[in-house]
């Protein structure tokens, strides 16, 4: 369970001569549990505030606060460290290796830990299992459809066990009946194993999974009613 | 070791890509080797035992082994004087004075005389046959090799065919590509009869420290006499033979150099190539939890193993070329052969090592400092 704090965040980038501020003295909390959607339209800064709530990115102003953490104050190598035991990150694509079969790309994370391969093959089968993909173990991305790859992606995601779990629009690829399906999986890792979840989406359906939604525009946030109130 | 096997798959990613370069790396560092082991060969032939002890006899002014006439009755003269322990006097045959890939080299001496001078060991047949049998030859291992000639082979070379009696080998490298056989035989065996006459005399002296005083005294013996001698110190002559090898190895070493840029460029290419298309990948393994030296050490071992195994590759092959050829380059009847030593193995592997390194530095250093977003948002 870990809970998240936004306070002041403004980051920019430049681009040629420009500088683009996607977000502006955004403070944020979200609770530990929380299945929380992020809404908005391309370029309003939804990914960037998710990659500084995963610990890629840093802010230029303002503090990012993340299970009692201060990302800012994390050296690159303790920040990548707390990454791989604190972040699931679930992106558009899958982003699996190709040369690497479904279950070494489960398994990726947990190199990282020490562990003994028995209790490895445990995590990576339970989490294959989770996602309904252990038959596919062995198969390699390209042997496996767009649905199944994401799967395998949120398989990867959860593995070591993360409390926290970032999506970035992980169906925008997806057909209808897959992007169920991953819905679902989100769902169902928020409410058996809460799970807090953040996922960044412009699909109002996807949305509607949330337990809380809020709106991204012009580097400002926007308080939604949260799914399902009347 | 997880991340080495990573390594190896990404290898296969594109193994076109791979075999290619292996194969280019492979075919750089063959010359490479090659360069390497005639060096190798010729600081051999200078490393004899018995080098610094020998003087060589031979006619003043003359241009090769086959343009050196002396009456063999010198020995007698030259046995006298102080310091001499031994003098041995050889007739030379040989098919080509200047350098030489093939080189085929006869000495005749009196057998026994011979078999007692040099240190050699018969290692096949039979020394007390090659003593009876006057057409009998000892043929050295290194010769016996080149020309796949076994005991009980008869060997034709021109005017001249002996019976090959024995192989032997020998504390001297040079004199293991030579053919030994009797004086009178050789002497007889050319177009024009030069019994009488010989190419050079061996002579074995006491201190080593005193060469320059007893080859003075040798050659001050017949400073007036119809066929005056130039004689040097066994080592002097070796280096003097081998000068035109020195002078075409040093132009070789820089060759050798281009093969270690050629490896260098190489290796680089295929892994900038290959770490550009996956940056993004690479931005994925950060997200993960990866650190800059997980992505530093994914390329690096990369370049490493393409050009270490390029260069195992090149080396067994050239392991291959002269075991089987047996190649030799000579001069003024002096073979040094290619050889291929764990020393110089080790030195292959050091360069390639150097090679690789260099080569996936940048690329590693490149993929390792990229900001995560920014890999993520590669296409």
């Amino acid at each position: 369970m870990i809970s998240i704090a936004l306070d002041g965040v403004t980051k920019r980038y430049t681009k040629g001569e420009h500088v683009l501020t996607p977000l502006e003295n955004v403070s944020l909390e979200i609770a530990s549990g929380d299945f929380f959607v992020l809404l908005g339209p391309s370029g309003s800064g939804k990914t960037t505030l998710l990659n500084l709530l995963a610990a890629i990115d840093r802010p230029d102003a303002g503090r990012v606060i993340v299970g009692g953490t201060d990302l800012a104050k994390l050296p690159s190598g303790r920040l990548a460290s707390w990454r791989s035991e604190h972040v699931g990150y679930v992106f558009q694509q899958a982003n699996l290796v190709p040369v690497l079969t479904a279950y070494e790309n489960v398994e990726l994370p947990l190199w990282l830990f020490p562990m003994s391969r028995a209790e490895r093959h445990r995590r990576v089968s339970l989490a294959l299992e989770a996602v309904g993909l252990l038959e596919r173990a062995a198969h390699l991305p390209r042997q496996l459809s767009g649905g199944q790859e994401q799967r395998v992606a949120i398989a990867r995601a959860i593995v070591a066990d993360p409390p926290l779990i970032v999506a970035d629009e992980p169906t925008g690829n997806l057909d209808h009946e897959s992007a169920d399906g991953v819905l679902t999986l989100l769902s169902r890792l928020n409410v058996e194993r809460g799970k807090t979840i953040v996922m960044v989406t412009h699909d109002p359906r996807a949305a509607a999974r949330g337990t809380r939604r809020m709106q991204l525009d012009k580097g400002q946030l926007l308080d939604l009613q949260p799914a399902g109130t009347p | 070791m997880k991340l080495a096997r990573l390594i190896a798959k990404n290898l296969k990613r594109r193994p076109m890509r791979t075999l290619l370069t292996l194969l280019g790396v492979a075919s750089a560092m063959l010359l490479f080797v090659l360069v390497e082991s005639l060096s190798a060969g010729l600081d051999r032939a200078m490393g004899g035992t018995e080098a610094a002890r020998t003087l060589v006899v031979y006619r003043q002014n003359r241009y090769c082994p086959q343009t050196s006439f002396l009456p063999e009755s010198y020995v007698e003269r030259i046995r006298k004087i102080p310091g001499v322990v031994s003098a041995l006097p050889v007739k030379v045959f040989l098919n080509n004075c200047r350098a030489s890939l093939d080189l085929v080299t006869f000495q005749g001496a009196p057998a026994e005389e011979l078999l007692r001078a040099r240190p050699v060991q018969v290692l096949e047949g039979d020394a007390a046959r090659f003593v009876r049998d006057a057409d009998a030859a000892l043929v050295g291992r290194a010769f016996a090799a080149r020309k796949g000639l076994r005991v009980g082979d008869s060997f034709r070379f021109g005017n001249i065919t002996v019976k090959v009696a024995g192989i032997f080998s020998s504390a001297e490298p040079v004199e293991e590509d030579v053919v030994m056989t009797h004086l009178e035989f050789l002497q007889r065996a050319g177009p024009v009869n030069r019994l009488g006459t010989v190419t050079q005399f061996e002579v074995k002296i006491d201190d080593a420290a005193r060469a320059k005083e007893i080859a003075a005294a040798i050659d001050d013996q017949f400073r007036t006499a119809q066929e005056p001698t130039d004689t040097r110190a066994k080592l002097a002559f070796l280096e003097s033979a081998t000068r035109d090898l020195r002078e075409i190895l040093g132009f070789a070493r820089w060759l050798g150099i281009g093969c270690v840029a050629v490896v260098l460029a190489l290796v680089a290419n295929t892994v900038l190539m290959s770490s550009q298309e996956r940056v993004r990948e690479f931005g994925v393994f950060r997200t993960l939890g990866f650190r800059e030296q997980h992505i530093a050490f994914l390329v690096l071992g990369e370049a490493l193993i393409l050009a270490l195994g390029g260069s195992a590759l090149g080396l067994g092959a050239a392991q291959l070329i002269v075991e089987t050829s047996h190649v030799s380059i000579g001069s003024e009847g002096v073979s040094v052969g290619f050889r291929i030593v764990p020393a110089l193995a080790l030195r292959v592997a050091l360069v390639a090592g150097a090679a690789g390194a260099l080569a996936g530095l940048y690329p590693a250093l490149r993929s390792a400092s990229r900001p995560v977003v920014a890999a993520l948002r590669e296409a």
